[in-house]
């Protein structure tokens, strides 16, 4: 397959542009993604590999990408359903569960983090959206720290806004739950 | 009180995502990917296969069974006793938007795309500067 090869590489522009599209994508969304897939999936290096994967798909799929949505919300929505699909996989509900359960037995290390991870006040909100339930978690993190609409994390969750409305404000209610827990 | 969410943002970039960053590191995987990947995709065929197929579809639309009998006719016999992998080749070139396709009576009928279309002309002009070149030696051989 050289022949084609040579030729896609001589013309430059075209394979050039989808390529620079996903550059721009990075450059401007990288973090933001990371973040939302840190909220899915808790840890740093696994969201790191997601993030990795989900431009590798926003490249593969561009060519389906319709005019409809911005660009923004569509990247997004490979995001989520990306973290969606990982959370359902064999690997993380067989391997990574299996790892947490050293979560539920009690040691000393693990209190002590938690005394100096519990300090500030930044620490207890963060700590209680994170222990929210994913469908609330999801919805909290979209509106508050992306600062995204109603309509477009509608787009992206592919849930109804009434819906969503609803969650944010049974998330505030689970919110001062938890924090009354923790004060 | 008010929205207890209001600074979410800010205590969550003091806390968890203090230094979680995309790396340049990982933004370079991202786009070695997508290279070797642009490759290896293309590697598994001959390019007398792709061309052929371009050809086949030049002139008018067809769908994926006669295309691959335009392919026998011309002696091209990868996909015999193979058609399915016809159908991966075509998406493929369909998905690199070197064809495209258009539904009729529940048949998929593909033609070239204007970067099919460059692709099998830039093909051509290799091919006949090629035989000229082969020309010209004969010719000089001969004197």
């Amino acid at each position: 397959m050289k022949g084609l090869i040579q030729l896609a590489v001589r013309d430059e522009d075209m394979l050039d542009e989808r390529e620079q599209i996903i550059d721009q994508l990075m450059h401007e969304y990288s973090d933001d993604i990371l973040h939302l897939v840190y909220t899915y999936v808790k840890n740093r290096s696994t969201a790191e590999d997601l993030t990795q994967e989900i431009f590798i798909k926003c490249y593969e799929k561009l060519n389906q990408f319709n005019q409809q949505a911005t660009i923004k919300t569509w990247v997004y929505r490979i995001a989520s359903n990306h973290c969606k699909d990982y959370l359902r996989s064999w690997h993380y509900r067989k391997i990574m569960l299996s790892d947490k359960i050293w979560d539920y037995i009690p040691s000393k290390t693990k209190q002590l983090e938690e005394e100096i991870i519990k300090n500030s006040e930044e620490d207890i909100l963060t700590n209680s959206v994170m222990s929210l339930p994913l469908k609330y978690r999801e919805v909290v993190f979209l509106h508050y720290y992306e600062e995204l609409s109603l309509r477009e994390i509608s787009k992206i969750t592919t849930v109804n806004i009434n819906t969503l409305k609803t969650r944010l404000k049974r998330a505030k209610e689970l919110l001062k739950d938890k924090m009354k827990e923790e004060v | 009180m008010n929205d207890p969410f209001m600074n979410l943002k800010s205590s969550m970039k003091k806390s968890i995502f203090k230094d979680l960053s995309f790396s340049n590191e990982r933004k370079s995987a991202v786009k070695e990917a997508i290279r070797t990947n642009q490759q290896s995709q293309f590697d598994n065929w001959n390019s007398e296969t792709i061309i052929a197929i371009l050809e086949s579809v030049q002139h008018e639309s067809k769908d994926g069974y006669n295309i691959s009998i335009q392919l026998f006719q011309k002696n091209e016999h990868t996909f015999q006793k193979n058609e399915g992998q016809l159908y991966t080749l075509l998406h493929l070139l369909e998905n690199k938007e070197i064809l495209t396709s258009n539904w009729i009576n529940k048949k998929k009928y593909y033609s070239l795309n204007s970067k099919g279309k460059k692709y099998l002309a830039t093909y051509k002009e290799d091919i006949s500067k090629q035989k000229i070149s082969l020309e010209h030696l004969i010719e000089e051989a001969s004197l």
